[in-house]
């Protein structure tokens, strides 16, 4: 039986992909994106994190830990020693606030498909359905593509939410099991795209159109990130690149938000996190009205 | 100056209700009830007092000081229909007379006849022989409720204020003697209803003559022609339909509290067809005097839905009615009716103000699973369809069915408790969920039993403490058999017994069976030693904290959820198993009310991590901070789960951020949402679509948004009336950090 470690299954996800839908966070991720507002989709690995306004101070973790890799800290509230730790996670079991945390969890096929089965009465009235995340689904590749074919075996539209950054001959095994791709372009830039994701966009730009070419539907995501990939010359160039491709169904911004920052804290493992402001309504409004000028725009969202 | 626009005409008189609601906010303060549009009467008229409102709650109230009743009985209580009728119709006569020139219809109320009653019950009828019960479980009663049924309006549509009083005088002829005392009562109301309206009319002539703006003096002398003929004719036109619904409503508010209303939409659709065709009303119109209506009163109101045939009976008017609270954006209760059925459209349009107003308006019900349910209490179909939605969380036959809705409640976290406690004291019990559940069972049964004994008694003696003399005008019955609704006066009686606090008790269960029995991390004794001392200290907040984060109700496949469903199930088959001593039958329900606060208010620690004296459990909704995503899906599943199913409701109440950024999908999401709850089994849909730091924000200062309208549960109101207490319920709520 094929498993996989998620860090959290979503339900009622109105934002990744038509109609109702379940999102599935896939863990580990090749991308290094600034503004990551899942940080803890990075790492592939099972890890620990604290939330620090949870803790109660009772101490039950720093006692029960069989090594001393975690310990109190004036600083942080508590530090964590990754090199000293057995990976028994005793601190997470006996923590009783939820303070400590895992961050990821091994799941098996069947259980993720009994969690998005619940939901199916929402997925048929909506025409939503699952979709996977992350991290980069394509990450965990045997995981993910036993997800989609086991979800298409029970009839749920499937959605792959995907940076792209994966080989062809992955994505194209992929295909029959997808309903909708959810496809980001970050820069066009690709020296920039390197310097933004750390990752030049060759492989992305390409994969894109291929999938185009597939004929498969595919919803386009940029993010908006002030000050980093929102100047015009670079909406203008993302416009009519993907003017032409036909199975380009919806473009969708995404502006940048502070929720990444609201996230546990992954002791030394932390990235920084970009604190920005999101861009205003009107930024918004003129980055869609240069879209405009290259794209249908009864497609731009 | 030109004539103003209709909607400017509305905003004038939203702007005058900020006003009234500000003052009100200043008089009486915090107010955690439904709005219900009563004005305060002028400053020197002004007495304040503490009292208990129609729903048992007690209130700070504002009495008329020229105004005083007449006991007739040594505990200085006046009782009994004629007391009662002579009582009220005084106060009709001297109660001030409103208008206000922009409205279209005239007429508001500014007291609560019910804060005139101390005691509101006759201490000859002793019912001492239930308190013993009564207080151990902490039941709500509904001994002494008033109202919580629904009346028809068409009849009095059809009558008139003249036409019910020679029905009554025709009646009265014919029944016997013993019945005299209750036409008197009748009678009086009758009578001080239309000096009201007449007065109405008189004050209306004299402000014409001093209008001076043009457009506002036709109105002015409109109004006095209209209410000059509704003293005694019934109502011809729309526009007098809409004046002589807003009579009675306010009389019945006024009386003891009564907000039902049932299928405006269809009563008052004659009437708009004939002024249609006449040529006499625009939509533009029709949408203005329905505003007016819902100006003044926060009556329960159904759009859409079936007839006796199953047949949709939405009409133009419902999307009107809708409009009209939509350009109004108070607090308003308007529900739009869902079923397979039913033109879709209505609920798209509901959806889509519903987002757009973020005034929790309007609420969904689940039309097909509320028939259904109803035919299971042994009704045909034509008659369950004919139930009208006319209350926080209930339906009512209009006319023809008694319930007390809302008005009887078992906590199911105080025989919880009580179970805990004996089973934790009884010498030679080894302590065990199971144990515990069969104790928990066994006192739901005594709780449920003396909830019925409570009923008969109230049937039996409430006509004789305070008769429903307003509702009883517009019922088929009273009149015509000489007796009170609440004493045979009507054709059905389904008493109406709601649960609360289930998520609290499922919770409690799943905690104990996890962390007692399967992990045993804490014992049954400490369990005790913790629940006694309120989790204090840092050892009692890690187990608080261990019992709190147990996988809980509404998550989906955790043993609390389990417990949810049994705890359901058990309940309603006791409800159902047998009518009460004297026969009548209870249908079962899920629903809180406002009583969450002070239900949790008298009630120690549970074991679900709950502090002592905190407020239980929603409804049949999970705790907030039931999952880390708070899926609405999933709360959708779980409430469709546990509902009783016999035609009374246990409504979901949802909070929800979405965040839109496309309004079109949006719309069909939470249409969506909503129908599958419905598919699912559910019955009633209570929508916030919020504003998450509007909302945190006025919570630090609510004086910021002095228009914020939320719905608390089956009613919607101010933000800034609520009390701190409500306010961190409705947040806690919104930001799901249980």
């Amino acid at each position: 039986m094929v498993s996989g470690i998620v860090f959290d299954m979503q339900r009622f996800s109105l934002h990744d992909g038509p109609g109702i839908r379940t999102t599935v966070f896939f863990k580990g991720c090749p991308l290094r994106c600034l503004w990551c507002h899942n940080p803890e989709s990075i790492n592939p690995k099972i890890e620990l994190a604290f939330y620090k306004h949870k803790c109660i101070g009772c101490n039950s973790c720093v006692n029960i830990c069989p090594t001393g890799a975690l310990q109190n800290s004036e600083r942080d509230g508590k530090s964590y020693n990754i090199e000293h730790c057995q990976f028994c996670w005793k601190c997470v079991k006996v923590c009783p606030s939820e303070a400590l945390v895992l961050q990821g969890k091994v799941v098996s096929i069947d259980e993720v498909l009994e969690e998005t089965s619940k939901d199916i009465p929402f997925y048929k009235q909506s025409g939503g359905g699952v979709t996977l995340s992350g991290g980069e689904p394509t990450f965990q590749f045997d995981f993910c593509f036993h997800l989609l074919k086991g979800c298409k075996e029970i009839g749920i539209n499937t959605a792959l939410d995907t940076s792209g950054f994966v080989s062809w001959e992955k994505l194209e095994v992929l295909l029959p099991f997808v309903d909708i791709f959810l496809y980001d372009i970050k820069h066009m830039d690709s020296g920039e795209h390197k310097r933004l994701t750390g990752v030049s966009n060759e492989i992305i730009l390409e994969n894109l159109f291929k999938l185009n070419d597939a004929g498969k539907d595919i919803e386009v995501r940029i993010p908006i990130i002030p000050g980093y990939n929102d100047s015009k010359e670079n909406i203008t160039a993302i416009s009519r690149f993907i003017a032409n491709l036909k199975s380009i169904k919806k473009v969708k911004l995404l502006p940048y938000h502070k929720l990444g920052l609201s996230k546990p804290w992954l002791f030394n493992n932390r990235r920084g996190i970009l604190d920005l402001e999101p861009p205003k309504k009107e930024d918004l409004e003129e980055i869609k009205s240069i879209m405009r000028e290259y794209i249908d725009k009864e497609k731009i969202y | 100056m030109p004539d103003l626009t209709y909607q400017e005409k509305i905003d004038l008189l939203r702007a005058k209700k900020l006003e009234h609601t500000r003052e009100k906010q200043e008089v009486v303060g915090f107010m955690d009830h439904d709005d219900w549009g009563l004005i305060l009467p002028p400053p020197t008229e002004r007495e304040i007092v503490r009292t208990i409102s129609s729903s048992g709650m007690p209130i700070t109230d504002v009495l008329l000081k020229s105004f005083k009743v007449i006991p007739n009985h040594p505990s200085g209580g006046f009782f009994g229909p004629r007391s009662c009728g002579e009582n009220f119709r005084k106060l009709l006569e001297v109660h001030p007379v409103y208008i206000d020139p922009i409205s279209s219809l005239a007429g508001a109320y500014m007291v609560n006849f019910m804060s005139y009653r101390n005691p509101h019950w006759n201490p000859d009828f002793d019912y001492s022989h239930l308190h013993k019960e009564q207080e151990l479980y902490q039941l709500v009663t509904g001994i002494g409720a008033t109202q919580h049924f629904c009346q028809d309006m068409e009849i009095g549509l059809r009558l008139g204020w003249k036409g019910i009083l020679d029905k009554i005088r025709y009646f009265r002829k014919i029944n016997s003697i013993e019945s005299f005392e209750f036409y008197d009562g009748l009678e009086s109301v009758v009578l001080g209803i239309q000096n009201w309206v007449y007065r109405t009319a008189q004050t209306a002539k004299a402000m014409a003559q001093y209008e001076e703006n043009l457009e506002l003096r036709r109105n002015l002398e409109e109004i006095a022609e209209m209410n000059e003929r509704l003293i005694n004719e019934p109502p011809r036109t729309f526009r007098e339909a809409c004046q002589w619904i807003l009579w009675y409503l306010i009389t019945a508010r006024m009386y003891n509290g009564s907000g039902s209303l049932g299928r405006l939409d269809v009563m008052l659709y004659p009437f708009y067809k004939r002024d249609k065709e006449m040529g006499i009303l625009s939509d533009e119109e029709a949408i203005f005097h329905i505003a007016c209506l819902l100006l003044r009163d926060t009556a329960y109101i159904q759009l859409g839905g079936y007839d006796r045939d199953g047949k949709d009976v939405t009409n133009p008017l419902s999307y009107l009615i809708l409009e009209a609270a939509h350009q109004l954006k108070i607090p308003a209760n308007i529900g739009v009716c869902v079923g397979e059925g039913i033109d879709k459209n209505l609920l798209y349009r509901g959806v889509e103000i519903l987002i757009k107003d973020k005034t929790g308006i309007p609420k969904f019900l689940g039309a097909d699973n509320i028939v259904n349910g109803f035919a299971k209490n042994g009704y045909p179909l034509e008659i369950a369809r004919e139930r009208a939605y006319a209350g926080c969380h209930w339906y009512g036959i209009p006319g023809r069915e008694y319930t007390i809705m809302d008005c009887v409640k078992i906590n199911f976290a105080t025989i919880f408790d009580v179970a805990l406690r004996e089973m934790m004291q009884e010498s030679g019990c080894t302590p065990s969920a199971k144990e515990l559940w069969d104790r928990f069972t066994k006192h739901l049964r005594i709780a449920i039993d003396t909830i019925a004994k409570g009923l008969d008694f109230h049937l039996e003696y409430m006509h004789k403490v305070f008769p429903e003399l307003v509702l009883d005008l517009c019922s088929h019955g009273p009149i015509e058999k000489g007796l009170d609704a609440s004493h045979g006066g009507v054709e059905f009686y389904n008493m109406c017994v709601d649960g609360a606090g289930l998520a609290t008790v499922a919770d409690s269960f799943g905690a104990i069976e996890e962390r007692i029995e399967k992990e045993g991390k804490l014992t049954w004794q400490e369990l005790m030693y913790y629940l006694d001392n309120n989790w204090a200290g840092l050892d009692g907040e890690r187990i608080r904290l261990l019992m709190k984060n147990t996988p809980r109700y509404g998550s989906g496949v955790s043993i609390a959820d389990e417990y949810a469903i049994r705890i359901s199930k058990v309940f309603t088959q006791m409800v159902k198993e047998k009518p009460t001593p004297n026969g009548y039958n209870m249908i079962p329900g899920l629903f809180s009310w406002a009583n969450t606060i002070p239900m949790g208010k008298n009630l120690g620690a549970t074991p679900n991590g709950r502090h002592a004296g905190d407020p239980i459990s929603h409804g049949a909704n999970p705790d907030p901070g039931f999952r880390k995503d708070g899926a609405a899906t999933a709360m959708a599943i779980a409430i469709a789960n546990v509902q009783p199913g016999y035609g009374n409701t246990a409504p979901m109440q949802l909070e929800l951020d979405p965040s839109i950024d496309n309004e079109k999908e949006a719309i069909e999401n939470i249409a969506n949402l909503i129908k599958v709850h419905f598919d699912l089994g559910g019955t009633m849909v209570n929508i916030n679509v919020i504003d998450k730091d509007k909302i945190l924000e006025a919570h630090k200062d609510p004086s910021k948004y002095p228009d914020l309208i939320v719905r608390v549960t089956g009613f919607s109101a101010y933000f800034s009336s609520l009390s701190p207490e409500f306010r961190q319920l409705v947040v806690d709520r919104i930001i799901g950090n249980g």
